[in-house]
Parts: C-alpha cells; structure tokens; sequence
C-alpha cells in the first residue's frame, strides 16, 4: 500500500503513535556481509552504552530502579525495550548507532512493524525516524505523585523535567 | 531438541516462562485462528502450551493463547492478535505468527513447519524442521 505524508502520519496516530516522526525512503535491497550478526551485536552494545546521554527520556520510561540503572550504565537491556533500525538494514540502512533508537517493544516496536509490513510492496515507504536516541509517546509519559522508592524519585526527576521546560 | 531441553535451555539464559492455562483457551484459539484462515495450532504448539502461555526474553517472546498481564508492562499479546493484526498480507497466507524478535518473526503454517520471516515483507528467510530450534532462535535474539 502506498502511502503518502499524510495518509502515513494518520495511519501513525491510529496506531497510538501520532508524535512519531517519519522518514520518506525508496528502498534499496542490498546484501549483508558474512559477518553481520556479530558487527550488530556489537553495535548493539555500542548503542547501549551511549545511553548516557538520554536519562531524561529514560526517566520518563518509570522502569524499576535496577533496570533504569542497568540500562543507563549499558549493562542490560530490559525486558519489553525494542533497539530499532531507524533505516533496516536490508534496506541500506547503515549498522550504525546514529541510524539506531531505543522504544518499547509493545506496543511501539510491534505497532511499527505493522506500520512498515503494511507498505512492504511501496516504492516508497515511510520509516519512523524518531528526533531522539528514545523513544517515547507524550501519552506514556508524564510525572507521578512522588514517594520514597527509587522508582518514585525517578518519577519524580520526571516531573521535575517536565516543569523545568514548562510543560505540566 | 525436545520440549524439556528447550526450556531448560531457555531458562538458563533468563527468559520468563508464564504459566498455562485452560485447555480451553487452545481450542477457541484453533477456532479463531480457523476463521482467519491462518494454520491451526500444530501438534508441538498445543504440547508446549500445555506447559507455558508464552516466554519472553528481553524484545523477544513466543505468544501464547491469551493475552498476558505482565504487571507495570505492556500486556503480551495473544496469537490471535497478532495474527489478526497482520490478516491480508499475500506472504502469510496459510501461516501462523507464533514468536517475534527486534528482526525476524516466526511463523507455523499447516503441516507445522517453522518459518523465519523478515520483519519488513514477511518473506521466508528459513525453514525450519526442528520447532523448538525455531522457539530457541527467535527468543535467543532477544538477550544479545
């Protein structure tokens, strides 16, 4: 199915993702090296380890406090947390970590392989390319009430964010 | 690989195993998936739920017949979502979605034969003889 701009950021907010970028891309099939798996293995953790530098989306992500730290220090990757080509790889796109974001598995990474799979037989198709290294729909994402766990604090770190730019 | 070894290989490696459930849940499953036209539940899947709902291993997982609540998380979808979800797509006629990784899905078609797919088209990338070596290589993925 061939969608343009528009069709393709309506079918976006039908899938709950309406903030989401896209990218418009005339795919070019390509083969990968032999020795693919283990570069992207190791991009993998290169991508995980420059996380560093996103604590503030992170912290919006209200994940427990061993996983939040796990993941800031590039150890782990969480359950249900998706590291997603922004463009595939059997489509050009390079194993790179700038070409490389972070987003829930479900729904979002799920959601956006509908989203891609429905365009499959497109000249050209629309990728989602989010602005950031996370990402993260505005409707998951928001502050909490505050506590004394640490999954709260980091709640908290959140809201203290969103008030800091103005946007409660 | 049996369906003993392949849960201890998979536990090993950290992946949560869910509980089963009713035996009914399978058979409305078959029904749904019958109405949809996708491969019915074949005899390894139907074994294997009799032991777990499903398994997931970091972006990886094996959907089971019902939905699953994962406390704080996402709920894990039901294969009939999924399956569901993907209908009209010309490169999954007579197959069944059962498991999906950051690159590849997996599928079943009729005769229980497991399939690879890409992410992006849904084309075969391998066939499989061995269901539970197709289960291992799906969720595998998940914790690299």
């Amino acid at each position: 199915m061939q969608l343009n701009e528009h069709s393709a950021m309506e079918r976006l907010a039908a899938l709950g993702m309406d903030d989401l970028p896209v990218i418009a891309y005339t795919p070019q099939k390509c083969l990968l090296d032999k020795d693919w798996f283990k570069k992207y293995s190791q991009i993998r953790r290169e991508f995980l380890e420059s996380l560093t530098d996103s604590f503030e989306e992170i912290a919006f992500m209200n994940l427990p406090q061993e996983e939040f730290v796990n993941l800031i220090m590039g150890k782990v990757l969480p359950d249900n947390l998706s590291i997603r080509f922004r463009i595939p790889l059997l489509w050009g796109g390079a194993l790179d970590i700038s070409n490389m974001f972070l987003c829930w598995t479900f729904p979002h990474a799920y959601n956006m392989d509908r989203f891609i799979i429905e365009q499959s037989d497109a000249k050209t198709i629309y990728l989602p390319n989010p602005e950031k290294k996370v990402y993260l729909t505005s409707h998951t994402g928001g502050g909490g009430a505050g506590g004394n766990a640490t999954s709260d604090r980091l709640t908290q770190a959140a809201f203290n964010t969103i008030s800091a730019r103005g946007n409660e | 690989m049996n369906k003993n070894e392949f849960l201890s290989l998979i536990k090993s490696r950290g992946a949560t195993i869910f509980a089963t459930g009713q035996l009914t849940d399978i058979n409305i499953t078959n029904t749904n998936l019958q109405n949809m036209r996708a491969a019915m539940l074949p005899s390894f899947l139907q074994d294997f739920y009799t032991t777990s709902f499903g398994i997931t291993l970091g972006s990886a997982c094996i959907f089971g017949p019902k939905e699953i609540e994962r406390g704080t998380k996402y709920p894990l979808p039901s294969i009939t979502k999924v399956n569901q979800d993907m209908l009209g797509n010309k490169n999954l006629f007579g197959k069944t979605i059962f498991g999906r990784n950051d690159l590849f899905l997996f599928a079943f078609d009729t005769f229980g034969n497991c399939f690879m797919l890409d992410n992006l088209t849904l084309s075969v990338l391998r066939k499989y003889d061995d269901p539970y070596r197709a289960m291992f290589d799906c969720l595998i993925v998940g914790k690299i």
